[in-house]
């Protein structure tokens, strides 16, 4: 047996199961209608004013989301791989976070 | 059965199968090997280095000087930066975290082989490449400035020394941008350290998945030691930190080479960006420098003061709390370049906060010795000469904290006297007090006592007389990398101390090598625990055998390997066990005789190949107006690609092993 | 050789997370992605907004209709790469063989569409890479993240070149999932860049 088919019948052994191909479309059927309202709301999303914005980040943080939970496996993943992967971001979101802030990109201090 | 390891045979690939040999080193995918090769050629920059500070300080020993050309001095203090944090700390570092990293956790190599050789052919060619510009780089003053009056041709001028980058190791733009540094020196300091961010990359990934991954049965994490810990931390900071540098270098080569406006200031470009970029990477790197020899010292003072490390869990909580809050303070290196009331009071306070761990492991350090049973060899001395020159470098870092003192001492030697005590008295005496502590390991003998100890003495006094007058001279108003000053400055007494002290440095360092040399030939043999140790990498012969470990063991408890050999009485104080010495012979005998076959993964010639690609294709990118430029880059890009084909396609395993449920007598053969 | 480190059940000798180490560094190698990109989307949230310098500025020529249907195109992609993913775990050679080229083929749909926009912008409105610092950002994030599409492409039709000449095998298994992690990556980053780049203002 060679490394790659021992790790792949460990995996099996520890792995929950996987999304079926049914499943998986479904999931797919979603993401479009999301970016298809996202695209809407491009066209048409200035009668929410301010809130167009903030409902356009939550529709992309959704697929993004979705993505990574179901079609990356993570969220059935074990733990380690959810932390490599989410202190990556974590850190992204914050380090830039603040470079913006303080470059005025934000338009609050400037 | 004899003590060498079983290597199959070559298939169709021809895999080199020697491990004897020039060749053997220029295939090999052993760790301890890559160890080694990263140490010496590490020693090496580091002399290079050190020359080049030589020449800064015999330079600045006089007022006025006109020792170096102020294109010269520009060049020098730019690559004796840049050689000392990127060719000499990080992997001098490196060769610990390789040679050390699987004998600490009790596995027989890393997570891949050859991407570990791949890191370590990246860096080397990366180091040529960037001194390379010594001989093909070109400085030239800005366009359209030879009439302005003043320095600015003269900014660039002189022999051969003034073609290597000059602006600063941290290239501040847009003054090491297209337009007032055009040429090509600075070209090559964004591609060279580019080149050199991907090989510590690369390690970063490997030696997380080592960590995790390839730990002996009983192993836990928090029974690992802290320099492992610490190799961990700093895994994480490089994998965080280096793809900010590499866009950030990535945004400068398309300045320079293909004008885009990322830091034009006249045309919309922000410098300040480049700033928060560099130092969204450069604060984490500056702990990348330091937690390696803070895991070294936590491993050296416990063992010299026969006393186990002082708050274990405090240490290792402390280390990780380091390279988590060392993400949030990097804007205390722009305290004076415009950033906002807020942003300084908040990186004040996030800068004042990194103090607590430090802190913390400084106490549990004093706590180690105290009471302890101490022995002053040479590594026990380094490590208490960290301790105390660390404290001194880290108390000029908090009056750095406090943002309107920092106003007056950034850009003044006072930083400078700062980031050395942090870098030479910390980073530096804590790896030299690993080098002496295990050689034995390596070389299974000892380094000569006598001169390690005044190659300590010599070095620390001289440390201390090259930086310490640099706070008083940085108070008194000497500007950082300022290329002439006035005698009337009052500054040159005190610039000829300094100058002194480096050159005792020098005659240390001089002693040093004395001290390898003779050692490594004429040594008193060491076994394998010469220094009663507590950790498992002194549990295997001296010099660790090709298979590090005849079977790998099984671990009970923190420093497993001490516990084996003493006993706690009621009051509890170590006992040796009656049995200690005849464990350590039966180790010693069972540690050069396995009793079955050990399957090493193969030795390639893929990634010494395919890390020749990637110089290549940058020198091309430099020279891409030209012809011959862009062929460059074509030959590199498929070098590279062909490497990694033969990489993928590579047999890891002869036909006759594939039966042999082999997974963890082999490292990963990646 | 009956050694202990060949006994059936020695995969517990080690302390281990149990994800295999390659699956491991690939999850490494994408939280480390995250500061990559991050810098670049960064960058041009603070370029897009400085007025007052020659246009056009990528906003001012954006494409939506266009770059939707190439997003949509993507998001799609994942859709075949999981289910290539899935094929494989359940030893359907053929079907993977199919999934890996549809996602091949819908990744270079995709590239052919950054191709076609890139020309437009540079051809038909003017903007080039050193017309104005958001032009500079929008062309090197975009460009970046289209290597990485294309650096997926080569790696899913090397994948499917194995497949068809017969050659896949259990072991590949491990391969086609780290590719699928690489290229949902890789399909997450254009999903925020589709939004904050293209759709907010």
């Amino acid at each position: 047996m060679t490394t790659e088919q021992h790790s792949a019948i460990e995996a099996e052994r520890h792995d929950p199961p996987h999304p079926t191909p049914i499943q998986y479309v479904k999931i797919a059927v979603v993401l479009a209608v999301l970016t298809g309202i996202e695209v809407a709301l491009f066209y048409v999303g200035d009668v929410f004013g301010g809130l167009q914005t903030p409902m356009l980040l939550v529709l992309a943080a959704l697929k993004f989301v979705i993505v990574v939970g179901w079609y990356m496996h993570l969220r059935f993943e074990r733990s380690t791989a959810q932390r490599f992967f989410g202190t990556g971001f974590v850190i992204a979101l914050f380090c830039y976070g603040i470079v913006l802030l303080a470059m005025g990109a934000f338009a609050l201090s400037r | 059965m004899t003590a060498t390891a079983e290597r199959p045979a070559s298939t169709i690939f021809q895999r080199p199968t020697s491990h004897t040999g020039v060749w053997s080193w220029i295939t090999t995918v052993d760790h301890k090997r890559i160890g080694i090769l990263y140490g010496y050629s590490a020693f090496i920059f580091m002399i290079i280095g050190g020359l080049e500070a030589l020449l800064l300080r015999i330079h600045l020993a006089s007022a006025n000087s006109e020792f170096l050309s102020a294109g010269e001095y520009n060049a020098m203090f730019t690559m004796h930066g840049t050689t000392m944090v990127f060719l000499f700390v990080m992997p001098m570092s490196a060769a610990f975290f390789n040679y050390l990293l699987p004998l600490m956790i009790g596995a027989r190599d890393v997570a891949f082989p050859r991407l570990n050789a791949l890191s370590y052919w990246i860096f080397l060619f990366g180091g040529i490449f960037l001194y390379s510009s010594f001989l093909f780089g070109s400085g030239l003053p800005p366009l359209g400035t030879e009439n302005v009056p003043g320095n600015l041709d003269a900014a660039t001028s002189g022999g051969f020394l003034a073609n290597s980058p000059d602006g600063g190791w941290f290239c501040y733009q847009p003054n090491c941008g297209p337009f007032y540094s055009p040429g090509t020196a600075m070209d090559y300091w964004a591609l060279g350290v580019q080149i050199l961010g991907l090989a510590s990359l690369i390690s970063a990934v490997n030696f997380i998945v080592t960590v995790f991954n390839m730990r002996a049965k009983g192993m836990r994490l928090l029974r690992m030691p802290v320099f492992v810990w610490m190799t961990l931390v700093v895994a994480f900071l490089l994998l965080f930190a280096l793809p900010i540098i590499a866009i950030a270098l990535f945004m400068v080569m398309f300045d320079r080479q293909f004008g885009t406006l990322f830091f034009a200031a006249s045309q919309g470009g922000d410098p300040i960006l480049w700033q928060h970029l560099f130092w969204l990477f450069g604060h984490p790197e500056v702990y990348v420098l330091i937690l390696p020899a803070m895991g070294i010292v936590s491993e050296v003072l416990p063992v010299f003061s026969r006393k186990p490390l002082f708050g274990y869990a405090a240490v290792v909580f402390a280390g990780a709390s380091i390279g988590f809050l060392g993400f949030g303070v990097w804007a205390h290196h722009m305290f004076s370049s415009g950033i906002t009331p807020v942003a300084q009071a908040a990186f004040g306070i996030s800068t004042m906060t990194i103090a607590i761990p430090t802190g913390i492991k400084i106490f549990n350090w004093v706590g180690t010795m105290w009471l302890g049973k101490i022995r002053l060899t040479t590594p026990m001395l380094f490590s208490i000469g960290f301790v105390a020159l660390f404290v001194i470098g880290g108390l000029s870092g908090v009056t750095h904290a406090i943002v309107p003192s920092d106003w007056q001492q950034t850009d003044t030697y006072y930083i400078v006297a700062h980031f050395h005590y942090v870098l030479f008295g910390g980073s530096i005496f804590g790896l030299f007090s690993g080098v002496y502590y295990w050689f034995p390991k390596l070389t299974g003998r000892m380094l000569s006592e006598r001169l390690g100890k005044l190659h300590f003495w010599l070095m620390f006094i001289g440390m201390n007389l090259t930086f310490g007058p640099m706070h008083w001279l940085g108070l008194q108003g000497m500007i950082r990398r300022t290329w002439k000053y006035a005698p009337e400055t009052g500054l040159e007494p005190w610039n000829r101390a300094v100058s002194v002290g480096a050159f005792m440095i020098a005659t240390s360092i001089a002693i040093f090598m004395y001290n390898w040399w003779t050692s490594k030939r004429r040594g008193q043999p060491a076994g394998l625990d010469p220094w009663d140790a507590r950790t498992l990498e002194w549990s295997i012969p001296s010099p660790v055998p090709e298979y590090n470990f005849a079977k790998v063991p099984v671990v009970h408890s923190l420093d497993d390997f001490w516990h084996r050999k003493y006993d706690e009485d009621e009051n509890g104080r170590a006992v040796r066990k009656p049995d200690a010495d005849e464990l350590i012979a039966r180790l010693e005998h069972e540690g050069n005789n396995p009793s079955s076959p050990i399957h090493l993964p193969n030795p390639s010639y893929f990634p010494i190949i395919m890390a020749s690609g990637i110089p290549t294709t940058f020198y091309g990118i430099i020279y891409h107006t030209t012809a011959w430029g862009k062929a460059l880059i074509a030959v590199g890009a498929v070098v590279v690609l062909s490497a990694l084909i033969g990489w993928g396609m590579e047999p890891l395993e002869e036909p006759h092993d594939a039966p042999h449920d082999t997974p963890h007598d082999t490292a990963a053969a990646h | 050789m009956t050694d202990l480190a060949h006994a059936p059940e020695h995969h517990d000798e080690h302390e281990s997370t149990g994800i295999d180490n390659r699956k491991l560094g690939m999850w490494a190698f994408l939280g480390s992605e995250f500061l990559f990109f991050g810098a670049l989307i960064s960058n041009y949230l603070l370029y897009q907004g400085r007025k007052g310098f020659p246009g056009p500025y990528p906003a001012d020529i954006y494409d939506i209709p266009f770059t939707s249907i190439s997003s949509f195109v993507l998001l799609m992609s994942s859709l075949t790469m999981v289910l290539a993913h899935n094929a494989m775990s359940r030893h359907d050679r053929n079907g993977t063989k199919t999934w890996l080229l549809a996602t091949a083929m819908l990744g270079s749909v995709f590239l052919g569409g950054q191709v076609f926009e890139f020309t437009e912008f540079i051809t038909e409105h003017g903007m080039k890479t050193t017309t104005n610092p958001a032009a500079s950002a929008f062309y090197v994030l975009t460009g970046f993240h289209g290597t990485h599409v294309a650096i997926g492409v080569i790696m899913l039709l090397s994948l499917w070149g194995i497949a068809r000449r017969g050659s896949l095998s259990d072991r590949h298994g491990l391969n086609v999932e780290l590719v699928g992690l690489y290229w949902h990556f890789v399909d997450i980053i254009w999903i925020v860049i589709f939004t904050v780049v293209y759709l907010i203002r």
